[in-house]
């Protein structure tokens, strides 16, 4: 399991090629990366920040993470989180996961998606010519946690 | 002295010399100082009776605001999250 936070930005690609080097033991490998978009609806963004609470973030995200490892059979996960300024573009969060199946690998990271969304102490704040404000998890994003609590 | 941290919009109305204050007389549990922090700050106390606060003491999750405080405690203040 590597769970990673992390102020800098990252390469997603070579962050998978890193988690599944060598790995025998698992016959599907499904990975999500989510990137900062440059418009929400007809609102442009110039920049994302995400804020953590060092420390207590990692570790609740490391506890989401092995929830959905030990709930889908999977060997291995990977989060990598991205914190602080993001641009558009660049790769806000990247979920991998290893199983022995593919019905497994795909719900894992998705459900651990779902998770991130909701109960991931973190905080994002959208900034853009029209002003900034902070982003709330949706109704949607609830009804997909619930969902996803309930079995998929 | 208790260490306060405000994350995310809270962060936002905080004012800064929060982050370290002398336990203030009368304070005892997390309940006491939510009203504390309203009377001084309302701004802040405004920002936290509108949105769901959860509240970590020593980074664990506080599951009830009548839990004690004691001199050298970090007490954050989380507002609805947002990741992914």
């Amino acid at each position: 399991m590597r769970v990673l936070v992390t102020a800098e930005a990252f390469d997603p690609q070579a962050e998978v090629a890193a988690f599944s080097a060598g790995r025998d033991d698992a016959g599907a490998l499904v990975s999500f990366v989510g990137t900062c978009r440059a418009k929400t609806g007809d609102v442009a963004i110039e920049e994302l920040r995400i804020d953590h609470y060092p420390g207590f973030s990692e570790k609740e995200i490391a506890r989401l993470a092995e929830e959905t490892a030990l709930r889908f059979d999977c060997p291995d996960l990977l989060v990598v989180h991205r914190v602080g300024v993001i641009r558009p573009g660049e790769a806000i969060v990247l979920v991998a996961a290893l199983s022995t199946h593919r019905a497994n690998a795909f719900k894992a990271v998705e459900t651990l998606m779902d998770y991130l969304k909701t109960d991931a102490p973190l905080w994002k704040k959208e900034s853009g010519p029209q002003g900034a404000r902070w982003i709330e998890p949706r109704a949607e994003d609830h009804a997909r946690r619930a969902k996803a609590e309930e079995g998929l | 002295m208790i260490h306060l941290v405000f994350l995310g919009k809270f962060g936002d109305v905080a004012p800064a010399g929060l982050g370290a204050i002398a336990l203030p007389a009368g304070v005892r549990n997390l309940s006491d100082l939510q009203h504390w922090l309203a009377q001084r700050e309302p701004l802040l106390g405004q920002a936290m009776a509108a949105t769901r606060t959860r509240l970590i003491v020593n980074q664990c999750v506080a599951h009830d605001l009548s839990q004690a405080i004691a001199d050298g405690d970090e007490i954050a203040f989380l507002p609805p999250m947002s990741g992914g």
